[in-house]
Protein backbone atom coordinates (compact mmCIF):
# COMPACT_ATOMS: atom_id res chain seq x y z
CA UNK A 1 0.00 0.00 0.00
CA UNK A 2 1.25 3.58 -0.80
CA UNK A 3 -0.10 6.81 0.27
CA UNK A 4 -2.17 8.19 -2.49
CA UNK A 5 -4.01 11.85 -2.85
CA UNK A 6 -7.75 10.79 -3.26
CA UNK A 7 -11.58 13.36 -2.94
CA UNK A 8 -12.64 12.51 0.32
CA UNK A 9 -15.80 15.04 -0.20
CA UNK A 10 -17.13 17.98 -1.49
CA UNK A 11 -19.48 20.81 -1.75
CA UNK A 12 -20.83 23.79 -3.09
CA UNK A 13 -22.39 27.31 -2.88
CA UNK A 14 -24.40 29.31 -5.12
CA UNK A 15 -25.21 33.00 -4.08
CA UNK A 16 -29.04 33.01 -3.48
CA UNK A 17 -30.10 36.23 -5.91
CA UNK A 18 -31.15 34.46 -9.20
CA UNK A 19 -30.80 36.03 -13.13
CA UNK A 20 -32.82 33.92 -15.90
CA UNK A 21 -33.57 34.28 -18.99
CA UNK A 22 -36.67 36.20 -18.87
CA UNK A 23 -35.08 39.04 -17.36
CA UNK A 24 -32.12 38.98 -19.91
CA UNK A 25 -34.23 38.41 -23.07
CA UNK A 26 -36.03 42.57 -21.53
CA UNK A 27 -32.71 43.46 -21.88
CA UNK A 28 -31.57 41.86 -25.35
CA UNK A 29 -34.05 42.31 -28.33
CA UNK A 30 -33.25 40.21 -30.61
CA UNK A 31 -33.25 37.02 -27.95
CA UNK A 32 -36.17 35.97 -26.26
CA UNK A 33 -36.03 33.56 -23.43
CA UNK A 34 -36.79 30.43 -25.33
CA UNK A 35 -33.45 30.83 -27.92
CA UNK A 36 -31.13 31.97 -24.68
CA UNK A 37 -32.11 28.57 -23.42
CA UNK A 38 -31.63 26.44 -26.77
CA UNK A 39 -28.19 27.83 -27.28
CA UNK A 40 -26.90 27.60 -23.73
CA UNK A 41 -28.64 25.37 -21.82
CA UNK A 42 -28.90 27.71 -19.42
CA UNK A 43 -32.23 28.58 -17.53
CA UNK A 44 -30.88 31.11 -14.49
CA UNK A 45 -27.50 32.15 -13.29
CA UNK A 46 -27.08 33.03 -9.34
CA UNK A 47 -25.17 36.64 -8.92
CA UNK A 48 -22.91 37.40 -5.51
CA UNK A 49 -24.80 40.56 -4.13
CA UNK A 50 -23.07 43.71 -4.46
CA UNK A 51 -21.08 43.16 -0.93
CA UNK A 52 -20.73 39.40 -1.55
CA UNK A 53 -16.92 38.20 -2.65
CA UNK A 54 -15.65 35.72 -4.19
CA UNK A 55 -13.83 35.33 -0.58
CA UNK A 56 -17.31 34.90 0.96
CA UNK A 57 -18.48 32.36 -1.71
CA UNK A 58 -15.71 30.11 -0.58
CA UNK A 59 -16.01 30.57 3.05
CA UNK A 60 -19.75 29.33 2.23
CA UNK A 61 -19.15 26.68 0.32
CA UNK A 62 -16.43 25.60 2.57
CA UNK A 63 -18.85 25.91 5.78
CA UNK A 64 -20.69 23.50 3.98
CA UNK A 65 -18.35 21.30 3.48
CA UNK A 66 -17.60 21.04 6.88
CA UNK A 67 -21.11 20.59 7.78
CA UNK A 68 -20.96 17.41 5.91
CA UNK A 69 -19.00 16.33 8.48
CA UNK A 70 -16.26 14.14 6.65
CA UNK A 71 -13.33 16.89 7.80
CA UNK A 72 -13.13 19.29 10.19
CA UNK A 73 -11.48 22.72 9.93
CA UNK A 74 -8.87 21.19 12.24
CA UNK A 75 -8.50 18.71 10.14
CA UNK A 76 -6.90 21.01 7.33
CA UNK A 77 -3.27 21.52 6.76
CA UNK A 78 -3.18 23.29 3.53
CA UNK A 79 -6.11 25.43 1.69
CA UNK A 80 -5.61 26.49 -2.02
CA UNK A 81 -8.22 28.75 -3.39
CA UNK A 82 -9.03 29.40 -6.86
CA UNK A 83 -10.07 32.82 -7.72
CA UNK A 84 -9.92 36.10 -10.60
CA UNK A 85 -11.75 37.75 -8.24
CA UNK A 86 -9.64 37.99 -5.25
CA UNK A 87 -10.80 40.18 -2.39
CA UNK A 88 -8.26 42.39 -2.11
CA UNK A 89 -4.78 43.09 -4.89
CA UNK A 90 -3.22 41.66 -1.19
CA UNK A 91 -3.18 40.09 1.14
CA UNK A 92 -4.17 36.82 -0.35
CA UNK A 93 -7.74 35.76 -0.02
CA UNK A 94 -6.62 32.22 1.17
CA UNK A 95 -4.79 33.67 3.92
CA UNK A 96 -7.99 35.57 4.89
CA UNK A 97 -10.05 32.06 4.87
CA UNK A 98 -7.86 30.14 6.84
CA UNK A 99 -8.74 33.19 9.88
CA UNK A 100 -12.60 32.95 8.85
CA UNK A 101 -12.66 29.61 9.14
CA UNK A 102 -10.29 28.56 11.80
CA UNK A 103 -7.76 26.37 10.32
CA UNK A 104 -4.88 26.28 11.95
CA UNK A 105 -1.96 28.70 11.79
CA UNK A 106 0.42 25.90 11.28
CA UNK A 107 -1.41 25.08 7.55
CA UNK A 108 -0.51 26.64 4.78
CA UNK A 109 -2.66 28.87 2.11
CA UNK A 110 -1.96 30.11 -1.14
CA UNK A 111 -4.61 31.90 -4.03
CA UNK A 112 -4.29 30.32 -7.57
CA UNK A 113 -5.09 32.41 -10.43
CA UNK A 114 -6.17 30.56 -13.34
CA UNK A 115 -10.37 30.40 -14.40
CA UNK A 116 -11.73 27.31 -16.38
CA UNK A 117 -8.86 25.16 -16.42
CA UNK A 118 -8.29 25.95 -12.16
CA UNK A 119 -10.25 23.11 -10.48
CA UNK A 120 -7.87 20.67 -12.67
CA UNK A 121 -4.74 22.34 -11.99
CA UNK A 122 -5.59 22.67 -7.72
CA UNK A 123 -6.55 18.69 -7.75
CA UNK A 124 -2.59 18.56 -9.32
CA UNK A 125 -1.18 20.58 -6.66
CA UNK A 126 -2.94 18.43 -3.96
CA UNK A 127 -1.81 15.78 -4.83
CA UNK A 128 1.72 16.80 -4.81
CA UNK A 129 1.62 18.28 -1.23
CA UNK A 130 0.24 14.75 -0.31
CA UNK A 131 2.11 12.19 -2.18
CA UNK A 132 5.40 14.17 -1.08
CA UNK A 133 4.40 13.91 2.40
CA UNK A 134 4.17 17.99 2.99
CA UNK A 135 0.31 17.38 3.84
CA UNK A 136 -2.21 15.31 4.70
CA UNK A 137 -6.00 17.22 4.13
CA UNK A 138 -5.50 20.02 1.92
CA UNK A 139 -8.95 22.43 1.25
CA UNK A 140 -9.47 23.00 -2.49
CA UNK A 141 -11.53 26.01 -2.74
CA UNK A 142 -12.85 27.32 -6.01
CA UNK A 143 -14.83 30.63 -6.14
CA UNK A 144 -15.57 33.35 -8.88
CA UNK A 145 -17.68 36.44 -9.29
CA UNK A 146 -17.28 37.32 -13.11
CA UNK A 147 -20.51 38.87 -12.92
CA UNK A 148 -18.97 41.63 -11.35
CA UNK A 149 -16.86 42.13 -14.44
CA UNK A 150 -19.56 41.73 -16.98
CA UNK A 151 -21.35 44.51 -18.43
CA UNK A 152 -25.03 44.42 -18.06
CA UNK A 153 -25.65 45.16 -21.85
CA UNK A 154 -22.95 42.33 -23.16
CA UNK A 155 -24.90 39.34 -23.75
CA UNK A 156 -22.16 37.59 -25.25
CA UNK A 157 -20.94 36.83 -21.52
CA UNK A 158 -23.76 37.61 -19.61
CA UNK A 159 -26.01 34.82 -20.74
CA UNK A 160 -23.66 32.05 -19.58
CA UNK A 161 -21.48 33.20 -16.55
CA UNK A 162 -22.82 32.80 -13.21
CA UNK A 163 -20.95 33.43 -9.61
CA UNK A 164 -20.68 30.32 -7.32
CA UNK A 165 -18.29 28.21 -5.25
CA UNK A 166 -17.00 25.06 -4.05
CA UNK A 167 -15.25 23.59 -1.12
CA UNK A 168 -13.39 19.75 -2.13
CA UNK A 169 -11.40 17.81 0.60
CA UNK A 170 -8.55 16.27 -0.95
CA UNK A 171 -7.11 13.93 1.96
CA UNK A 172 -4.02 10.67 2.01
CA UNK A 173 -5.17 7.10 1.60
CA UNK A 174 -3.44 4.54 1.56
CA UNK A 175 -4.41 2.72 -1.91
CA UNK A 176 -2.74 0.16 -4.13
CA UNK A 177 -3.44 2.62 -6.82
CA UNK A 178 -3.42 6.40 -7.75
CA UNK A 179 -6.59 7.43 -7.37
CA UNK A 180 -5.90 11.16 -8.99
CA UNK A 181 -3.79 11.41 -11.94
CA UNK A 182 -2.32 11.05 -14.22
CA UNK A 183 -2.52 15.02 -15.36
CA UNK A 184 -1.68 16.40 -18.68
CA UNK A 185 -1.39 20.46 -18.71
CA UNK A 186 -1.24 23.45 -21.39
CA UNK A 187 -0.61 26.75 -22.13
CA UNK A 188 -1.11 29.07 -25.05
CA UNK A 189 -0.85 32.96 -23.17
CA UNK A 190 -0.93 33.98 -27.23
CA UNK A 191 -4.76 33.72 -26.54
CA UNK A 192 -4.36 35.45 -23.69
CA UNK A 193 -6.53 38.70 -25.40
CA UNK A 194 -9.39 36.41 -26.18
CA UNK A 195 -10.69 36.42 -22.98
CA UNK A 196 -9.59 39.40 -20.86
CA UNK A 197 -10.68 41.77 -17.89
CA UNK A 198 -8.43 44.59 -19.28
CA UNK A 199 -8.29 46.99 -16.93
CA UNK A 200 -7.60 46.97 -13.64
CA UNK A 201 -4.16 45.61 -13.12
CA UNK A 202 -0.94 46.88 -13.28
CA UNK A 203 -0.50 46.88 -17.06
CA UNK A 204 -3.32 49.23 -17.17
CA UNK A 205 -4.62 50.60 -13.92
CA UNK A 206 -8.52 51.82 -14.73
CA UNK A 207 -8.87 55.09 -15.62
CA UNK A 208 -12.00 57.26 -17.00
CA UNK A 209 -10.24 56.50 -20.44
CA UNK A 210 -10.71 52.79 -19.93
CA UNK A 211 -14.33 52.99 -18.36
CA UNK A 212 -15.44 54.47 -21.65
CA UNK A 213 -18.14 52.37 -22.96
CA UNK A 214 -18.00 51.22 -26.85
CA UNK A 215 -20.76 49.26 -28.68
CA UNK A 216 -19.40 46.02 -31.00
CA UNK A 217 -20.94 44.65 -33.98
CA UNK A 218 -23.27 41.92 -32.47
CA UNK A 219 -24.83 45.30 -30.38
CA UNK A 220 -22.87 44.31 -27.15
CA UNK A 221 -21.78 47.21 -25.23
CA UNK A 222 -18.78 47.19 -22.87
CA UNK A 223 -15.24 49.39 -21.67
CA UNK A 224 -11.98 47.70 -21.00
CA UNK A 225 -12.79 47.51 -17.41
CA UNK A 226 -15.25 44.84 -18.35
CA UNK A 227 -15.28 40.84 -19.07
CA UNK A 228 -14.33 40.32 -22.85
CA UNK A 229 -14.51 37.03 -24.97
CA UNK A 230 -14.26 36.40 -28.31
CA UNK A 231 -16.41 33.62 -28.64
CA UNK A 232 -15.55 32.72 -32.01
CA UNK A 233 -11.71 32.12 -31.10
CA UNK A 234 -12.39 30.17 -27.75
CA UNK A 235 -14.50 28.17 -29.71
CA UNK A 236 -12.08 27.30 -32.16
CA UNK A 237 -9.64 27.02 -29.41
CA UNK A 238 -11.65 24.29 -27.31
CA UNK A 239 -12.12 22.52 -30.45
CA UNK A 240 -8.89 22.12 -31.06
CA UNK A 241 -7.48 21.63 -27.82
CA UNK A 242 -9.82 19.42 -25.91
CA UNK A 243 -9.74 17.37 -28.07
CA UNK A 244 -5.80 17.13 -28.33
CA UNK A 245 -5.52 17.02 -24.42
CA UNK A 246 -8.24 13.77 -23.94
CA UNK A 247 -6.23 11.89 -26.16
CA UNK A 248 -2.86 12.59 -24.52
CA UNK A 249 -4.45 11.43 -21.16
CA UNK A 250 -5.23 8.48 -23.02
CA UNK A 251 -2.11 7.29 -23.92
CA UNK A 252 -0.24 8.74 -21.39
CA UNK A 253 -2.71 6.89 -19.06
CA UNK A 254 -3.02 3.51 -21.57
CA UNK A 255 -6.54 3.59 -21.56
CA UNK A 256 -9.07 4.04 -23.68
CA UNK A 257 -12.89 5.80 -23.97
CA UNK A 258 -15.04 2.61 -23.27
CA UNK A 259 -12.85 2.35 -19.60
CA UNK A 260 -14.37 5.87 -18.77
CA UNK A 261 -17.14 6.24 -16.79
CA UNK A 262 -17.95 9.91 -16.82
CA UNK A 263 -16.43 12.57 -18.76
CA UNK A 264 -16.83 15.71 -16.62
CA UNK A 265 -15.30 19.01 -18.36
CA UNK A 266 -15.59 22.70 -17.71
CA UNK A 267 -19.29 22.90 -18.08
CA UNK A 268 -18.60 25.90 -20.38
CA UNK A 269 -22.17 26.43 -21.88
CA UNK A 270 -24.34 23.11 -23.64
CA UNK A 271 -23.86 24.28 -26.90
CA UNK A 272 -19.72 23.82 -26.69
CA UNK A 273 -20.55 20.67 -24.61
CA UNK A 274 -22.08 19.05 -27.79
CA UNK A 275 -19.44 20.06 -29.83
CA UNK A 276 -16.61 18.83 -28.04
CA UNK A 277 -18.44 14.96 -27.18
CA UNK A 278 -19.32 14.37 -30.86
CA UNK A 279 -15.72 15.55 -31.36
CA UNK A 280 -14.77 13.35 -28.30
CA UNK A 281 -17.15 10.45 -30.03
CA UNK A 282 -18.22 9.98 -26.35
CA UNK A 283 -22.18 9.14 -25.42
CA UNK A 284 -24.54 11.36 -23.85
CA UNK A 285 -24.52 8.61 -20.96
CA UNK A 286 -21.33 9.57 -20.06
CA UNK A 287 -20.92 13.21 -20.13
CA UNK A 288 -22.47 14.92 -17.75
CA UNK A 289 -24.23 18.17 -18.57
CA UNK A 290 -24.99 20.68 -15.31
CA UNK A 291 -25.66 24.20 -16.75
CA UNK A 292 -29.31 25.13 -15.93
CA UNK A 293 -29.65 26.03 -12.72
CA UNK A 294 -26.35 28.18 -12.42
CA UNK A 295 -24.42 29.06 -15.86
CA UNK A 296 -21.12 28.64 -16.30
CA UNK A 297 -19.19 29.26 -13.21
CA UNK A 298 -15.44 29.25 -14.34
CA UNK A 299 -13.48 26.95 -11.80
CA UNK A 300 -16.45 25.65 -9.97
CA UNK A 301 -17.76 23.73 -12.33
CA UNK A 302 -16.20 20.68 -11.95
CA UNK A 303 -16.81 20.05 -8.94
CA UNK A 304 -20.35 21.47 -8.72
CA UNK A 305 -20.90 18.99 -11.49
CA UNK A 306 -19.21 16.16 -9.24
CA UNK A 307 -21.44 17.12 -6.11
CA UNK A 308 -24.92 16.76 -8.43
CA UNK A 309 -23.58 13.65 -10.03
CA UNK A 310 -23.01 12.17 -6.28
CA UNK A 311 -26.22 13.51 -4.79
CA UNK A 312 -28.11 11.43 -7.44
CA UNK A 313 -26.39 8.26 -6.97
CA UNK A 314 -23.70 8.47 -9.82
CA UNK A 315 -20.74 7.40 -7.38
CA UNK A 316 -22.37 4.86 -5.06
CA UNK A 317 -20.30 2.25 -6.86
CA UNK A 318 -16.44 3.44 -7.49
CA UNK A 319 -16.64 5.64 -10.86
CA UNK A 320 -13.34 6.07 -13.47
CA UNK A 321 -13.55 9.90 -14.59
CA UNK A 322 -11.98 11.90 -17.02
CA UNK A 323 -11.63 15.59 -15.99
CA UNK A 324 -10.46 18.22 -18.17
CA UNK A 325 -10.73 21.96 -17.99
CA UNK A 326 -10.09 24.55 -20.55
CA UNK A 327 -10.45 28.50 -20.88
CA UNK A 328 -9.12 31.42 -19.92
CA UNK A 329 -5.33 32.00 -20.50
CA UNK A 330 -5.44 30.01 -22.48
CA UNK A 331 -4.67 27.32 -20.29
CA UNK A 332 -6.29 23.20 -20.18
CA UNK A 333 -5.95 20.55 -17.88
CA UNK A 334 -7.00 16.90 -18.14
CA UNK A 335 -6.86 14.23 -15.48
CA UNK A 336 -8.07 10.77 -14.58
CA UNK A 337 -9.84 10.39 -10.92
CA UNK A 338 -11.07 7.52 -9.47
CA UNK A 339 -13.70 9.05 -7.27
CA UNK B 1 -30.39 17.91 -47.95
CA UNK B 2 -26.55 18.09 -46.49
CA UNK B 3 -26.09 17.79 -42.39
CA UNK B 4 -24.43 21.80 -43.23
CA UNK B 5 -27.56 22.77 -44.86
CA UNK B 6 -29.71 21.24 -42.36
CA UNK B 7 -27.03 22.63 -39.46
CA UNK B 8 -27.44 26.44 -40.91
CA UNK B 9 -31.63 26.25 -40.98
CA UNK B 10 -31.43 25.39 -37.63
CA UNK B 11 -28.62 28.67 -36.72
CA UNK B 12 -31.02 31.23 -38.75
CA UNK B 13 -34.68 29.29 -37.56
CA UNK B 14 -35.36 29.42 -41.23
CA UNK B 15 -36.89 26.19 -43.13
CA UNK B 16 -34.13 24.01 -44.66
CA UNK B 17 -35.52 25.07 -48.28
CA UNK B 18 -34.32 28.78 -47.60
CA UNK B 19 -30.40 27.51 -47.50
CA UNK B 20 -28.93 27.69 -51.05
CA UNK B 21 -25.17 29.06 -52.19
CA UNK B 22 -26.82 32.42 -52.53
CA UNK B 23 -28.36 32.51 -49.30
CA UNK B 24 -27.92 35.84 -47.86
CA UNK B 25 -26.04 36.53 -44.62
CA UNK B 26 -26.37 39.83 -44.56
CA UNK B 27 -30.21 40.19 -45.18
CA UNK B 28 -32.99 40.89 -42.49
CA UNK B 29 -33.84 38.06 -41.42
CA UNK B 30 -30.89 35.98 -41.16
CA UNK B 31 -29.05 37.46 -37.97
CA UNK B 32 -25.50 36.73 -38.73
CA UNK B 33 -24.21 37.71 -35.53
CA UNK B 34 -21.13 36.42 -32.92
CA UNK B 35 -23.36 33.77 -32.06
CA UNK B 36 -23.98 32.42 -35.36
CA UNK B 37 -20.50 32.62 -36.21
CA UNK B 38 -19.79 30.63 -33.23
CA UNK B 39 -22.37 28.41 -33.90
CA UNK B 40 -21.30 27.70 -37.70
CA UNK B 41 -17.39 27.43 -36.15
CA UNK B 42 -18.89 23.79 -34.56
CA UNK B 43 -21.22 23.23 -37.15
CA UNK B 44 -18.44 22.91 -39.72
CA UNK B 45 -16.31 21.44 -37.49
CA UNK B 46 -18.49 18.46 -36.87
CA UNK B 47 -19.62 18.65 -40.62
CA UNK B 48 -16.16 18.49 -42.49
CA UNK B 49 -13.76 18.44 -39.81
CA UNK B 50 -12.41 21.97 -40.49
CA UNK B 51 -12.01 24.66 -37.64
CA UNK B 52 -12.51 28.33 -39.60
CA UNK B 53 -11.58 31.34 -38.55
CA UNK B 54 -14.07 33.67 -37.00
CA UNK B 55 -12.67 36.70 -38.75
CA UNK B 56 -13.12 34.68 -42.20
CA UNK B 57 -16.51 33.80 -41.26
CA UNK B 58 -17.82 37.58 -40.17
CA UNK B 59 -16.35 38.61 -43.87
CA UNK B 60 -18.79 35.53 -45.65
CA UNK B 61 -22.02 37.24 -47.42
CA UNK B 62 -23.24 33.89 -48.62
CA UNK B 63 -23.93 30.44 -47.87
CA UNK B 64 -21.78 29.98 -50.88
CA UNK B 65 -18.85 32.23 -49.33
CA UNK B 66 -18.64 29.57 -46.43
CA UNK B 67 -18.43 26.79 -48.49
CA UNK B 68 -15.86 28.45 -50.29
CA UNK B 69 -14.01 28.99 -47.09
CA UNK B 70 -14.35 25.12 -46.19
CA UNK B 71 -12.94 23.95 -49.55
CA UNK B 72 -9.81 26.20 -49.04
CA UNK B 73 -9.15 25.13 -45.56
CA UNK B 74 -9.38 21.69 -45.92
CA UNK B 75 -6.72 21.76 -48.67
CA UNK B 76 -4.84 23.50 -46.45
Amino acid sequence: MTRYAKIADLAGYLPPKVLDNDELAALYPSWSADKIFEKTGIRTRHVAGEDETAGDLAFAAARALFARGTIAPEDVDFVILCTQAPDYILPTTACLLQDRLGISTSAGALDVNLGCSGFVYCLSLAKGLIESGSAKCVLVLTADTYSKYIHPLDKSVRTLFGDAAAATAVVACDAEQPQIGPFVFGTDGSGANNLIVEAGGARTPRSAETAVEQSDDSGNVRSRDNLYMAGAKIMAFSLSEVPRAAAALMDKSHTSTEAIDYFVLHQANRFMLEALRKKLKVSEAQFPIHVEECGNTVSSTIPLTLAAMRDNGCFDTEKKLMLIGFGVGYSWAACLLNF
Amino acid sequence: MTKFYEGMAEIFEVEPEAITPEFDLTNANADWDSLAIVSTIALVDDCFNVTLDGESLAACKTIGDIEALVAKAGKE
